[in-house]
């Protein structure tokens, strides 16, 4: 058995209303690759964060190699030999990716900075993590993959005793995702603890030896992982059983339904190209694909965000010039994007205006929806979705993810469009709101409503379409049978020459 | 279960603090020279009765910088600043007095004429602002220019053109329509209240009661959602702008009929400034967002405060900077983020004290 | 030798970026709009001295508290930050010095000992403000200056005339340049031409901006600062400490700016300077500073002022134009170089759709 390098116990945070951590246990030994799991608001992330001194603990004490450590700033636990790379890559864009992974800690050389060294490891450190790059270029340059890499490589240089990877993956390809394992096993077997928080449950067992699970902030368990199957993983996670959830009825359009979408080879040139789809009424079509594989790109160009440089968009038949979303609006599309802080809610307005904007954006600022007939909107749409707010005045930043979502879904419902796109929506929100998410998106459909469903997550995508696009390297891959198909054989089709060239 | 008077969360606001900090500086000025917020109703040689006093004065010198202030809030509640309105009230007074004093330009024998019909004199100065509202609002609009650069280019240039318009001369006119703006009274009440009263009426009612408002803050708070909620960002950039560069001409037409004059080097000296102070200190943030256009009258409100009071007590008028800044930065600091929630915080911890008591 | 032909690539590679690299864009376009500028000036009034080695240096000595307050500016732009305290400050140097020397009889460098006490400790005020009180540069600095140019009316409404030896000396001091003549004695060059302290200081703020910004963590955490300041502070960068330092080393560049600006009038007013804090700013914009934080170089900044100087200096060959002409010029230019700016902006994006 190895040696105990950190011991946190009965950790206890508060934030304003909600007991964030309460009386939670961690324990991380050297050369071990700990998995920390559990769902949004668990409290992974602020487990972490009171471990790199980003917030105050309440209560409780950590134990780092043996000595009772208090970190009160990221810097102060990075000087003890804690390093961190978040899941948003949280590095300098104008800097190169050279002095992106030394600053702070650059060699120096006759008290001025040696330029020539930190280029030379940062390229050494970069191949070691299997790219072979310039580094001399601004990390901007650069796609989000190698930024995230390069922050990798960075926390690894730091030759910290703990290194903490949170969600590093979700940007990776496959083909990165196994060099940063292997860089990962790479440092366990040099004795370094490995603290690994992912949404992935596959790379979970493929990497990590040991798991703690946490739920609304309290410890439920520590496993092995050869100990704990994944059914019985999830059950842990969620504390509910998984099937009581996903009871979902598909919709079924009827074979003569028309056709709502009609997209002829619309493209991007460089961008995406050659993309053709249609979709009938009541119809739901699935996007699969990997992140970056287009998809995202395909909704932006079918609800006007970017124009489509090539091919035609109609909708009912109508040939239409998309310039700005609002085009796509007035014709009865909706849109929800997948980055919903960037793309989605606007923090500081109140649920109500949130819900009421995409229709008075239609109506024009000189015709505003009165007062009452707001408040209406948002009063229905709030107990429809069933969102957790007070009142219709909460501010929506100050709500949690998957009620930000649902206040998005609301703004579209409320233009009562006749298609509705959406971009991850289940992303990064708790079981039981995915499951109501994916409930409505069918229940539109049943309405008549046609809806593009884009998500990551296969299985997801199976049970709920009854069309499924594959998409792969910026172009359409297949188009498949919602009902008659597996996840194996899309993951075949996403897998097919899947493993893109690195050009160099 | 006793409740406070005033509920937490008007406490936290910036508007209660710039409201308190106005009627404190009142208080000082008061307790200093009792005569201080007195008003009487005089009646002039014409005939005109029309009110008396620092309070009424304190309104009527804020008029230039509220009217302007008015449209800066909108700017920066789009996350912007326009530090060219300062230059455009130069220009306003430029091309006014140009146009009303068209006997030295064209007529040789001297005399006050003015251009024929005479609403070009007011209409004329407002169209130049207004386009030149509009340059700024095209730059960031359309071409995504960043707000103060964008508006540094007119505020380098407008005093160039305003010296252009007039060829580097300063005209005086004594045509009384004209100087009735500045200096001239109506129901009692000079005429710049009046005029910043309608603006101040005109540009609420325009905001609240359309949704104009509520787009400006959605755009403010996040452009990219923004937009992919079907708001069209571009053209309510462009509006602001332009209203911005109208209000600023109004002001200068104000400031030019006060001195009956145009000044293309000090007319509007340091009004950007003046405007941004108001508006921040009227609670609206910087970083754009919600906006508080009452807040940005008290701000505008405080700012000739201070300058009349520190006046009044005979300081010399160019010291009057360095209290203001004394005083700017107390209200900055008791409005600012980290102070704001530690006062929140100790109001809660004494409820949250009182509240284990009793438990 | 596997790593010797990684090394070779690199340096190849690195001569390929400093001419392509994005980042170098914007001073190559300060750099070549100059010489136009200056080629242009020099076809029109070449005969008349334009190119000569005097008017060159003119450039500099006439700028020199412009271009020393543009040091500490194009610091803190580089943060994201603004400062429009720095006119008023260096005008309350001039008039502590000027009060002081004149007025109460004080030695001159008392004096400037107490404007730099006065401004680093504003600055550093203001950067502390900015930094933990969270109020935005331009409100902070803004404050600023209405305190700085107050307390200069405060001190006194009149200019005042410096008369000290000490000065004189050193607002005499002049290295005159020479050549050789058909003797082979060296003589001064005609028209006479020299560098005076101004000049130099110049210079010299330039080479030490340069070192800080390149050489040291410390101007390394500024860029970091300016690029994403909530990730420098997860990367454990000093984010407080710098950002402060940064205001009070612009505090020490206005003072500094302000000696120069006595050095070169040669007395102290309440009102001088007004406006110059936009000179300096546009100054810095003009060099490829942005004012979103995280580009600009000291070398650009330094073309940016001479770029400045220049429109000036041709509208006085010209004779006949205006003064205000120089303003509208100046704002043209800036138009062209925020296009320009833009262009590199959509250029880099370009390059990472490439990727």
């Amino acid at each position: 058995m190895q040696d105990i390098i950190l011991e946190m116990k009965d950790i206890e945070k508060t934030f304003p209303g909600v007991k964030a951590l309460d009386r939670v246990n961690f324990t991380l030994r050297s050369g071990q690759i700990h998995a920390l799991l559990g769902e949004n608001g668990a409290g992974k992330s602020t487990l972490i964060k009171v471990l790199t001194g980003v917030h105050r603990m309440d209560a409780g004490t950590i134990l780092f190699e043996g000595k009772s450590i208090r970190p009160t700033s990221p810097m102060d636990a990075q000087r003890q030999g804690i390093s961190t790379v978040y899941q948003e890559v949280n590095l300098c864009p104008n800097l190169t990716v050279a002095e992106n992974i030394f600053i702070g800690r650059q060699p120096m050389r006759r008290g001025q900075i040696d330029w020539k060294t930190i280029n030379r490891r940062a390229h050494e450190l970069m191949l070691r993590m299997g790219m072979d790059i310039d580094v001399t270029l601004p990390l901007a340059t650069y796609p989000i993959a190698i930024q995230q890499m390069a922050s990798i490589a960075r926390a690894v240089d730091i030759n910290a005793r703990i290194l903490i990877l949170d969600e590093p993956t979700s940007s990776l390809d496959e083909n990165e995702v196994r060099n940063l394992f292997s860089v990962m096993r790479e440092l366990k077997n040099q004795g370094m603890g490995i603290i690994f928080i992912t949404h992935f449950l596959d790379q979970v067992y493929a990497v990590s030896d040991q798991l703690t699970v946490l739920r609304n902030g309290r410890l439920v368990g520590e496993y092995t992982a050869q100990e704990i199957g994944k059914l019985e993983l999830v059950t842990a996670m969620i504390g509910k059983d998984i099937n009581e959830i996903y009871n979902l009825q598909k919709a079924q359009p009827g074979e003569d339904a028309k056709a709502v979408l009609d997209a002829q080879n619309i493209g991007i040139p460089g961008k995406v190209e050659n993309i053709s789809l249609q979709v009938k009424e009541g119809e739901l079509v699935g996007f699969a694909g990997l992140l970056g594989s287009g998809r995202t790109e395909t909704a932006e160009m079918l609800f006007g965000v970017t124009h489509a440089a090539q091919g035609s968009i109609s909708m009912h038949g109508e040939v239409l010039a998309l310039k700005t979303p609002l085009d796509a609006i007035r014709k009865k599309m909706a849109f929800c994007p997948e980055d919903r802080k960037r793309d989605g809610i606007i923090a500081d307005l109140s649920v109500r205006e949130n819900i009421a904007l995409a229709v008075q954006a239609t109506r024009g600022f000189l015709h505003p929806l009165p007062q009452k007939e707001q408040q209406e909107l948002a009063d229905k749409y709030i107990q429809l979705l069933s969102i957790a707010t007070p009142d219709a005045d909460k501010k929506v930043g100050e709500l949690s993810g998957g009620n930000q979502q649902k206040v998005i879904l609301a703004r579209w419902m409320a233009t009562n469009p006749d298609l509705m796109i959406l971009d991850e929506p289940t992303r990064g929100i708790d079981v039981g709101a995915k499951a109501e998410i994916q409930r409505l998106m069918l229940e539109m459909c049943h309405e008549g409503r046609s809806v593009i469903f884009i998500s990551s997550e296969i299985d997801e995508i199976i049970r709920c379409s009854n069309r499924i696009i594959v998409m792969r390297d910026l172009a359409k891959a297949a188009e498949m049978d919602g009902s008659a198909c597996t996840q194996a054989d899309i993951l075949a089709i996403i897998a097919n020459e899947g493993t893109k060239e690195e050009a160099v | 279960m006793k409740k406070t008077l005033i509920s937490g969360a008007f406490v936290r606001s910036k508007l209660f603090w710039a409201i308190v900090a106005e009627l404190l500086i009142l208080l000082v000025g008061f307790i200093l020279r009792p005569d201080f917020l007195s008003i009487q109703l005089r009646t002039l040689s014409d005939g005109t009765t029309v009110l008396f006093g620092t309070p009424v004065d304190i309104f009527n010198r804020a008029s230039e910088i509220t009217i302007i202030a008015m449209g800066m809030t909108l700017v920066i509640a789009l996350g912007g600043t326009d530090i060219s309105v300062g230059a455009l009230v130069a220009v306003s007074g430029a091309i006014a007095l140009k146009f009303l004093r068209w006997d030295v330009l064209v007529y040789t024998t001297p005399g006050d004429y003015t251009v024929q019909p005479y609403y070009l004199v007011i209409l004329l100065p407002l169209l130049t602002c207004t386009l030149m509202g509009l340059f700024n609002g095209v730059l960031i609009g359309k071409l995504k220019l960043q707000p103060i650069i964008a508006t540094l280019i007119l505020m380098v240039g407008g005093r160039g053109i305003a010296q252009i318009v007039t060829n580097g001369k300063q005209f005086t006119t004594q045509y009384t329509p004209f100087k009735f703006i500045g200096n001239g009274s109506f129901l009692g009440l000079p005429l710049p209240i009046l005029i910043t009263l309608v603006v101040v009426l005109t540009v609420v009612l325009f905001v609240r009661r359309t949704s104009f408002g509520m787009f400006v803050e959605s755009v403010g708070i996040n452009p990219n959602a923004s937009r992919v909620s079907g708001l069209r960002s571009d053209t309510i950039i462009i509006i602001v702008y332009v209203l911005t560069g109208l209000l600023s001409g109004i002001s200068g037409l104000i400031y030019s009929s006060r001195i009956s004059s145009n000044d293309s080097n000090n007319a509007g000296l340091g009004y950007e400034m003046d405007a941004i102070l108001a508006v921040v200190i009227g609670g609206t943030s910087m970083t754009g967002g919600k906006f508080s256009l009452l807040g940005t009258v008290v701000g505008s409100l405080i700012i000739r405060t201070i300058t009349t009071l520190v006046l009044y007590f005979g300081v010399v008028s160019e010291a009057i900077m360095a209290f203001k800044a004394l005083i700017i930065a107390v209200v900055i600091v008791l409005q600012s983020e980290p102070v704001r929630n530690a006062i929140a915080k100790r109001r809660s911890k004494r409820i949250a004290l009182g509240g284990e008591a009793r438990a | 030798m596997p790593e010797n032909k990684t090394m070779t690539i690199a340096s190849g590679r690195r001569m390929r970026n400093l001419l392509t690299n994005p980042k170098y864009l914007m001073v190559y376009a300060t750099i070549g709009i100059f010489l136009l500028i200056y080629l242009f000036g020099a076809l029109l009034y070449g005969g008349r001295g334009f190119t000569s080695v005097r008017t060159f240096m003119l450039f500099f000595s006439d700028n020199a508290y412009i271009g020393i307050s543009a040091v500490g500016m194009t610091l803190v732009l580089i943060t994201g930050g603004i400062d429009l305290s720095v006119a008023a400050v260096a005008s309350l140097t001039g008039m502590i010095i000027a009060y002081g020397t004149t007025v109460l009889g004080i030695h001159p460098l008392v004096c400037i000992g107490a404007a730099l006490l006065v401004g680093v400790g504003l600055g550093a005020l203001m950067g502390a403000c900015i930094q933990y009180l969270n109020v935005p540069p331009f409100i902070t600095t803004l404050t600023g200056m209405f305190f700085a140019r107050g307390v200069c009316s405060l001190i006194s409404r009149e200019s005042i005339s410096i008369k000290h030896p000490l000065i004189d000396a050193l607002a005499g001091f002049k290295i005159y340049l020479t050549w050789p003549n058909a003797q082979g004695e060296w003589v001064k060059i005609k028209p006479v031409a020299s560098i005076d302290l101004n000049t130099i200081a110049f210079i010299l703020m330039i080479v030490i901006g340069t070192i800080i910004l390149q050489k040291t963590r410390f101007g390394r955490n500024v860029y970091a600062i300016g690029g994403n300041e909530q990730s420098a502070t997860l990367m454990g960068l000093p984010v407080s400490r710098t950002k402060v330092l940064v205001y009070a080393f612009n505090g020490l560049c206005s003072v500094l700016a302000g000696i120069s600006y006595v050095l070169y009038v040669k007395s102290g007013w309440n009102l001088s300077l007004q406006g110059a804090e936009l000179d300096v700013i546009s100054a810095c914009v003009i060099g490829g500073v942005m004012l979103s934080g995280g580009v600009g170089y000291m070398f650009g900044t330094l073309f940016g002022v001479l770029l400045k100087a220049t429109i000036p200096a041709i509208i006085t060959f010209n004779g006949s134009m205006n003064s205000w002409w120089a303003k509208i010029f100046t704002s043209v230019l800036l138009l062209l170089f925020i296009i320009i700016q833009r262009a590199v902006i959509a250029s880099s994006q370009w390059v990472k759709k490439k990727e």
